[in-house]
């Protein structure tokens, strides 16, 4: 595929961008990469204790942690990726290099951090089932391939917001709409044991619930590291899996098509 | 000879409304409203080959579309009709730094510099040193970049972009950066790759370096390539045709005028109206001018710049010893320089009338009238000096 040719030309430029973003995203700060494990942790106390407040219903720690991460992982991607080419203006503008570059940098530097912060995560997670007397499941070894989907589809999101918001500013306060709504329709801080009454009273609107594709990869996730939850799979699930590669192919040709003229709209 | 930078009927239009940030709300109202986004072709209908080893000066009022036919050649910008095509690497010294992160280092910044340029990583850990010291920032090298001065900030970026090895490298206008001794360095560097047999594609108001450094220049005017043709011809037919309609930049006119120059004659050694001399030979200017009231003792001055804006003599009637008792209404008023020592190039004229004491200045026209000059003997340099030689031993 050209992008992975050209992301291999340039190699050297990426590694450095790359570099560049993680060593800036902590730069000035005492605590440093640490807040990339603090933030979603303080998250998912928080949805833990009002949750249980509120709704009168508790979802298991663990459950609650693996999707405030994954969450984190995408959000991040998403922000980033707005301001990745409107904030390198100068760079658009002066040097040519191959703008898709700056985009996957992002969620390169979303996924090294997500990584480290997933070490965390994992231990946290052995030690919460470790005190209710399970372990964690062995099907937690193929975590990596949910991973790498689950940047692909981060990838298609960054390419699509970083190159439309440089045509609409507009895009920044949508998509931080948008995003709020997405998070309370992506089992985060809850478990699909939540939507099982919508699921029994309409069925379709279950099947919709599934589409979201964040809602099969939190999902996934869950189903291979926690023992007893069980993937919903059926067609509609199956179908929210495959739109994030749908997607990414689509903001692919879209990125590419809007770039050509980057440097007259910054 | 192969070409080096092919341009077929290239051409870029931007809007002339909307150019601000764009808005969805921006985009829907002006479909609505059907209104017409109103193009501004900054290039158009440009065609050109440059052969391989030449260097091309690119010279033509501000605004007249020479950093967008680099931008286009360097591929950060689009072009809107037409192609351009550039055989080989290319580098651009069209922003200096850009890409340097602040909160960096200049170490860090050097590299990410490099990535960028595409230079690859051990040829700039090899010549580490060298950049450091072409940069002469030795021990500012650690600091974040973001604490350096504009000129320091510069010199790392040059440093960095001239370590690339293009075999087209495109400059605009960077050659006014850094201190004097620094742009000795860099036109240095320019001869070098020149020596090479690189293509260069120059930008640049220093007309006497784009005269020095080019072998063809391309004159642009209002988006279009006006002329190509030898420097010295382009550079003169620039300055009589275009200059000062890109306001400001090289002249300017100011005084309160109780008295003002009208009108200015170049004549040569025949007498005949000619704004291009020769080296050797008289030259005269006639200045018309007119004293709106009666002027006692008032003092005529003027003085000459090389096309790069260096001072190269002036003088007045005072300190010429050239009494005028007074002047009223028009007049006329020459200036005798015989025989002219300047040597070829490109220079421009200041006048000014003033009053005795100098308290006044009645009316100044600061690098108003340019004039060029032709050297028929083989000597170099800026000016003749009355030189003989003689034969002292046995």
């Amino acid at each position: 595929m050209n992008f992975l040719r050209t992301i291999w030309e340039r190699r050297d430029l990426f590694a450095n961008l790359v570099a560049r973003d993680l060593k800036q995203r902590y730069k000035g700060s005492v605590l440093g990469f640490l807040w990339s494990i603090l933030t979603p942790l303080f998250m998912a106390v928080i949805y833990v204790f009002f949750l249980r407040l509120l709704a009168g219903r508790g979802v298991p720690t663990e459950d609650i942690i693996i999707g405030v991460f994954a969450w984190q992982f995408t959000m991040q991607c998403v922000n980033s990726g707005m301001t990745c080419i409107t904030g390198n203006a100068n760079l658009v503008k002066k040097v040519a290099f191959p703008r898709i570059i700056l985009p996957t940098v992002n969620v390169a530097a979303g996924l090294i951090n997500y990584l480290l912060s997933l070490i965390v995560q994992f231990a946290l997670v052995a030690i919460l089932l470790g005190i209710k007397g399970s372990g964690m499941s062995g099907w937690a070894v193929l975590v990596p391939v949910v991973i790498v989907y689950h940047s692909l589809f981060n990838l298609a999101l960054a390419l699509f917001v970083s190159s439309v918001n440089v045509y609409f500013r507009d895009t920044q306060h949508l998509v931080g709409v948008l995003l709020s709504a997405w998070f309370f329709v992506s089992p985060v801080m809850y478990n699909l044991s939540f939507a099982e009454h919508l699921a029994a009273r309409w069925p379709a609107a279950f099947d919709l619930y599934m589409l979201n594709p964040m809602a099969g990869v939190i999902t996934a996730y869950r189903a291979l590291i926690i023992p007893g939850v069980e993937f919903p799979w059926s067609a509609y699930t199956a179908a929210g899996l495959l739109i994030p590669l749908a997607l990414l192919w689509l903001s692919y040709i879209l990125f590419q098509r809007l770039q050509r003229y980057f440097a007259d709209m910054l | 000879m192969t070409t080096a930078i092919e341009a077929r009927n290239l051409g870029k239009w931007y809007r002339v409304r909307g150019m601000g940030a764009p808005t969805l709300f921006g985009a829907v109202s002006q479909r609505l409203r059907r209104q017409d986004p109103g193009k501004f072709w900054a290039l158009r209908n440009v065609s050109f080959d440059i052969p391989q080893g030449k260097t091309i000066g690119v010279i033509g009022p501000n605004g007249s579309g020479k950093s967008s036919l680099l931008g286009l050649t360097a591929g950060t910008i689009t072009p809107s009709e037409g192609y351009v095509r550039a055989q080989g690497r290319i580098s651009s010294l069209l922003e200096l730094g850009a890409g340097f992160h602040p909160d960096l280092t200049g170490r860090e910044n050097v590299f990410l510099n490099a990535a960028l340029l595409g230079i690859p990583r051990e040829d700039i850990q090899r010549r580490f040193s060298h950049i450091v010291e072409f940069a002469g920032l030795d021990e500012f090298i650690d600091m974040p970049v973001k604490h350096y001065s504009s000129g320091m900030y510069v010199r790392l970026g040059f440093a960095v972009a001239v370590e690339v090895n293009p075999d087209i490298l495109l400059i605009d206008e960077v050659l006014a950066v850094g201190d004097i001794a620094f742009q000795l360095k860099c036109l240095d560097r320019i001869r070098e790759f020149q020596r090479k047999g690189k293509t260069l594609l120059f930008v640049s108001h220093a007309l006497q370096t784009v005269e020095e450094f080019c072998d063809e220049v391309f004159l642009i005017h209002h988006g279009q390539l006006a002329e190509r043709g030898n420097p010295s011809d382009m550079i003169l037919k620039y300055i009589r045709t275009y200059m000062g309609e890109g306001g400001g930049l090289f002249t300017q006119e100011y005084g309160t005028r109780e008295a003002e120059i009208t009108g200015v004659t170049f004549r040569d050694e025949t007498g005949a109206e000619n704004a291009v001399l020769a080296t050797g030979k008289p030259m005269w200017v006639d200045i018309g001018y007119v004293a709106h009231q009666r002027i006692e003792k008032p003092v005529f001055g003027y003085s000459i710049k090389t096309g790069n804006g260096f001072y190269i003599f002036g003088s007045n009637t005072q300190l010429a010893g050239h009494s005028i008792p007074f002047i009223e209404g028009e007049g006329l008023l020459r200036l005798k320089i015989d025989p002219l020592t300047l040597m070829h190039g490109n220079f421009f004229l200041s006048l000014s009338i003033h009053s005795w004491d100098h308290t006044r200045q009645f009316h100044r026209r600061e690098d108003w009238y340019p004039f060029a000059v032709r050297n028929a003997s083989q000597e170099p340099g800026l000016f003749q000096l009355r030189s003989a030689w003689e034969n002292l031993f046995e």
